[in-house]
């Protein structure tokens, strides 16, 4: 997800769960990532995508409220939406999730999202939306947290009826897929995950896509008699506004003449009614707070802004000043234009609160002397970010942790310098950014799909794990390297070419941060190259291969990458491992 | 679904059949078998859809959509794709007796709602379903298999149509004694007589009927119930009667000259081709050197014209009432319905072959039989109809046979008003889950649902055979 990515949106969702497969991910199957498609996830055409079923950055409802602040601060005019499950206990989370700060709560229910479940899932998981919605408007009825949330629901609404019950049960908006797709076209085959398509929804095939014959208008006369509809019964009901009809359970009642086993369910709690002391629907938008961005650096760039100026500043920072930059950054990316490379030099001084530098575009260079929280770097989008410790710091660098949890968490470009060890979970899901730091916490480079990481020192447990793209290169001195690393996905084996590239990036982390240990590696190069180990993804490899056979066979750019991806498409022992 | 691109890599190829100036000289039947590779290819496009409609057997908006069978097409087109030819087999007799009379007659309403149909071309399943069915028998795989436990139950089957044949076999299977009525000189009904050799070889008939027999079912032929055999008899001697004895009552034409000589129906025509064929003798209505006029445009009418230019016809005219249906579909008629299309059938190919042009004429409604000064037909006057008839579009059509092929209106009368049967306003036996208004009697086929398909007929037996079977052991 770039910054550019975000500033378009009108609404940001946090997907926390999907409610046809609550607590899965998804998999976007090799031979379905073409060229286009590998573009915009920031990965290589032919290697499988994984979506983690956590989030790696989401540990606790603080980790969610802080990925709803960096949010708003990615792009402050779009709603930031959480979508939950039907799920006992939703309630609690929902109003966590309001307190966090999140502008929608999505509630989604268990019967939608057929195509991309496996069938276990579909048959065996998850609860209607029904029972999740009304524990969440009643729980958040009950907090007076109502009144600055809107909730939405969806999982298989299909009708005005829906609509209506869903709307007494206390949703305010309300969310359709099943039905627009089949408006559209879809006949239900099952095969999304195959890229066969026959009417030309789920795939990106040309061939298939030409068999696509839904208009938006259907859709459009779809959702009319969907309003229809409801309009009908809300007449019936003798109510005006759908915002008068929320959370109203007195004019639902249970059917009495129901056979057998569903006689004896007692909906009575999903019935009850709450007075509520603040209001029922959404009211009030929940507040800001501005942060260093705003009380200081909006205004101290906008020469560079407005004019494309060099601005140069130096600022203290605390922990409490969270996601600087990622303001600034996403007035520069508004603007529309990318600033040349080092337009912006930020100096601070101090510990940065979490999120430091997330979302930073190109031409900003954030350099921190100091240390840093959690989450330095996430999403990063082309910016350079640079930590060190401070001039005066009594301690060794590369022997202490100087950035937290998390960091480059999604990041799709830039450059990235770390004078010392990172916390945990380095680099997951890092698509682009080229890092050099001196030692790891467990699961570095985790679900990594591209980009390039160089790590001085030791790392944790569990590294490269779902690894499917980038290249990681570590310097393994004590020759254990491999026992610490998940090698289901990638395979392990020492530089091929001269490491010239390797070398370069040392240099510059050596120029950036003074860096002890960059230094003595760079004197002593060529005993030190052979104990650097590359970690490179199986697929990722084999599709490299096929891109360079490509660009030897005379094609170049787009070409290129097509034939690759058709020459793997083919390729039976890949279809056959996949 | 064996090749998830199967569809996008191979092209439907229909089923090859002997081109018509070959297969006009002989009773052969006109389709060939294809080859094995082929047969895999075309496996290969189906694709196992998530919600499949070729074995649905629905009606959408008043019309078919789907096999009444409920055969197990992804399934077996999936075994049939990897070489499992013996499973594929055993896969579509759970569903269907008579795969081999399916496979030849059915129009394959699994085919019209295809997903493959939808934006490009339907699997070739009844292609698929012939060539398992005739590997099974070439292999034995298909051998007498009476069974292990008889009830002492006797149950009658009154006609040995396809829904007779279906039921009788389910019965027999279940252990009940079945002894079926036929009121012609050979098993078979309709599928005998009904449909002449070229599109169903009458060898494959009676190779089911002598399977049927080796398993203890009870063939009585010649015996009309009612007349030959006495309905108290019938009541005394079983303990239960499945009616399946079809809607035999031809849809008349009232017009002046329907009485002149040369006018006949098509059933009777093409039973009279039929039982010369099998005795090697001269049919007792030939339209050997004759102009013939075929009143009627659907598959009988084909079959008509196609036994006719066998005959020797001097030329063959075909008058449908309807206007020509379209190439492609209607937006009335949306995929998953069976679609409505022009598709000239065999007959009216081979016609365009001999006289090289479509010897169809839609949109003429007969008005009269003109006849000579001895009582024999000369022509067929007809006229023009658009909603109304056209002023001044009066047409007379040379003629020395008339073959009346309108269709069926219902079933005979006779033995169901001796067995005091209710009728509904059409005068099919309405049989709710197939029991009639008689306990012990029950009804299957066209006598139940009015003129119909194969499948149909055989569902609709096995059905009954079902409910049958619960009356009779009380379960």
């Amino acid at each position: 997800m770039t910054g550019e990515y975000l500033v378009q949106a009108q609404e940001i969702q946090i997907k926390i769960a999907q409610g046809a497969k609550p607590g899965e991910g998804g998999q976007l199957p090799g031979r379905k990532v073409y060229p286009w498609i590998a573009k915009v996830r920031h990965s290589i055409p032919g290697v499988e995508l994984i979506s983690p079923p956590p989030h790696h950055d989401i540990y606790s409802i603080e980790d969610l409220a802080q990925l709803i602040y960096d949010l708003k601060k990615a792009n402050p005019q779009a709603r930031i939406s959480v979508k939950l499950v039907s799920a006992a206990g939703v309630g609690t989370i929902a109003a966590g999730v309001a307190k966090g700060k999140a502008d929608v709560i999505l509630i989604s229910g268990y019967d939608g999202g057929t195509g991309a479940s496996p069938r276990t899932s579909i048959r065996h998981a998850g609860l209607p939306w029904e029972l999740g919605l009304a524990e969440t408007h009643q729980t958040l009825v009950l907090n007076n947290l109502r009144d600055r949330v809107v909730l939405e629901t969806d999982g298989k609404l299909l009708t005005g009826r829906d609509v209506a019950i869903a709307a007494l049960l206390g949703a305010q908006e309300f969310g359709f897929a099943t039905a627009p797709l089949i408006a559209l076209g879809c006949v239900m085959m099952r095969v999304c995950n195959l890229d066969t398509c026959p009417v030309g929804i789920a795939t990106q095939n040309p061939k298939l896509r030409q068999r696509f014959r839904g208009d938006p208008q259907y859709v459009q006369n779809l959702m009319q008699f969907i309003a229809m509809e409801m309009r009908e019964i809300m007449a019936q009901l003798g109510v005006r506004t759908v915002s008068e009809m929320i959370g109203r359970t007195d004019l639902l009642q249970q059917r009495p003449d129901l056979p057998g086993k569903a006689k004896g369910v007692d909906l009575q709690r999903l019935l009850s009614q709450i007075r509520p002391a603040a209001g029922h629907y959404c009211q009030v938008s929940q507040p800001g707070e501005p942060g260093l961005d705003e009380r200081r650096l909006l205004d101290l760039c906008r020469p560079a802004l407005e004019r494309g100026e060099q601005i140069k500043v130096m600022l203290p920072i605390r922990n409490t000043d969270r996601a600087v930059g990622t303001g600034l950054g996403s007035a520069i990316t508004r603007r529309g234009s990318s600033l040349p490379d080092d337009t912006i030099q930020l100096e601070f001084v101090g510990s940065a609160g979490q999120s430091f530098a997330a979302f930073v575009p190109g031409g900003v260079t954030m350099k921190l002397f100091g240390d840093a929280n959690d989450y330095l770097g996430k999403g990063l989008s082309g910016g350079r970010v640079i930590v060190r410790p401070p001039a005066k710091a009594t301690f060794v660098a590369e022997e202490n942790i100087i950035v937290g949890n998390v960091a480059f968490y999604g990041a799709t470009g830039g450059e990235a310098f770390i004078r010392g060890v990172a916390g945990e979970r380095f680099c997951v899901r890092n698509s682009g950014v080229r890092v050099v730091v001196e030692g790891v916490g467990d699961h570095g480079c985790e679900y990594m799909t591209g980009g390039l990481v160089v790590v001085l020192g030791p790392t944790g447990r569990n590294f490269a794990a779902g690894m499917s793209g980038g290249i990681a290169y570590v310097l393994d001195e004590e020759g254990n390297f491999a026992r610490r690393c998940n090698q289901a996905l990638v395979d392990l084996g020492p530089i091929t070419d001269d490491g010239e590239q390797v070398r370069e990036l040392v240099q510059k982390h050596v120029q950036a941060t003074d860096s002890q240990v960059g230094k003595r590696v760079l004197e002593n190069w060529h005993e030190l190259l052979p104990r650097f180990v590359r970690v490179i993804p199986r697929d990722y490899r084999r599709m490299l291969d096929a891109i360079n056979k490509a660009q030897a066979g005379g094609l170049s750019g787009d070409q290129a990458l097509m034939a690759a991806f058709t020459a793997n498409f083919r390729d039976a022992a890949h279809l056959d491992a996949s | 679904m064996g090749k998830p691109t199967g569809y996008l890599e191979y092209q439907r190829r229909p089923s090859p059949c002997r081109p018509p100036q070959a297969r006009l000289g002989d009773w052969r039947e006109f389709c060939l078998p294809m080859p094995d590779q082929e047969l895999r290819e075309q496996a290969a496009r189906c694709m196992d859809c998530g919600v499949p409609f070729c074995h649905g057997g629905v009606v959408f908006g008043g019309a078919p959509a789907g096999c009444p069978l409920h055969n197990l097409i992804p399934e077996w087109n999936d075994m049939v794709y990897r070489g499992f030819w013996r499973e594929a087999y055993q896969r579509l007799t759970i569903t269907n007796d008579f795969p081999e009379f399916t496979s030849r007659v059915c129009p394959a309403l699994c085919e019209g709602s295809c997903t493959g149909g939808l934006y490009g071309e339907a699997v070739t399943i009844q292609a698929i379903e012939r060539a398992i069915s005739e590997r099974a028998f070439a292999s034995g795989w298909v051998w007498c298999e009476p069974p292990v436990h008889r009830t002492r139950k006797r149950v009658a089957v009154v006609g040995s149509g396809p829904a007779g044949l279906a039921c009788a076999n389910q019965l027999n299977q279940l252990g009940h004694s079945v002894t079926v009525f036929e009121q012609a000189d050979r098993p078979g009904g309709l599928l005998m007589y009904g449909i002449p050799n070229m599109k169903l070889d009458k060898a494959f008939v009676l190779r089911r009927v002598r399977l049927m027999r080796e398993q203890g079912v009870v063939f009585q032929t010649n015996t009309r119930v009612g007349d030959d055999y006495p309905v108290k008899l019938l009541e005394r001697e079983f303990d239960a009667i499945v009616l399946a004895c079809g809607a035999r009552q031809p849809r008349e034409l009232s017009v002046p000259g329907r009485e002149a000589q040369g006018v006949h129906l098509a059933v009777d025509y093409l039973t009279a081709s039929t039982k010369a064929i099998l005795a090697g003798a001269t049919p007792a209505i030939s339209a050997r050197g004759l102009h013939v006029v075929v009143i009627g445009g659907g598959d009988t009418g084909t079959d008509c014209v196609a036994t006719c230019l066998r005959q020797g016809c001097r030329s063959v005219i075909q008058l449908e009432i309807m206007p020509a249906r379209p190439k492609v579909r209607s937006p009335e008629n949306p995929w998953p319905q069976w679609p409505q299309l022009d598709r000239p059938g065999y007959g009216q190919t081979e016609a365009v072959r001999v006289f090289g042009q479509d010897q169809r004429h839609f949109c003429q409604q007969t008005q009269a039989i003109l006849t000579d000064g001895d009582g024999n037909v000369r022509a067929v006057q007809s006229v023009q109809v658009g909603p109304r008839p056209m002023a001044g579009s009066v047409q007379e059509w040379p003629a020395d046979l008339v073959l009346l092929a309108m269709g069926f209106s219902g079933p005979e009368s006779r033995l169901l008003d001796q067995l005091g049967l209710a009728r509904d306003q059409r005068g099919n036996v309405p049989a709710e889950f197939f029991a009639t208004s008689l306990p012990g009697v029950f009804a299957a086929g066209d006598v139940k649902r009015g003129q119909s398909l194969v499948a149909w007929a055989i569902a609709e037996g096995r059905a009954a055979a079902q409910a049958c079977h619960r009356y009779l052991t009380g379960e």
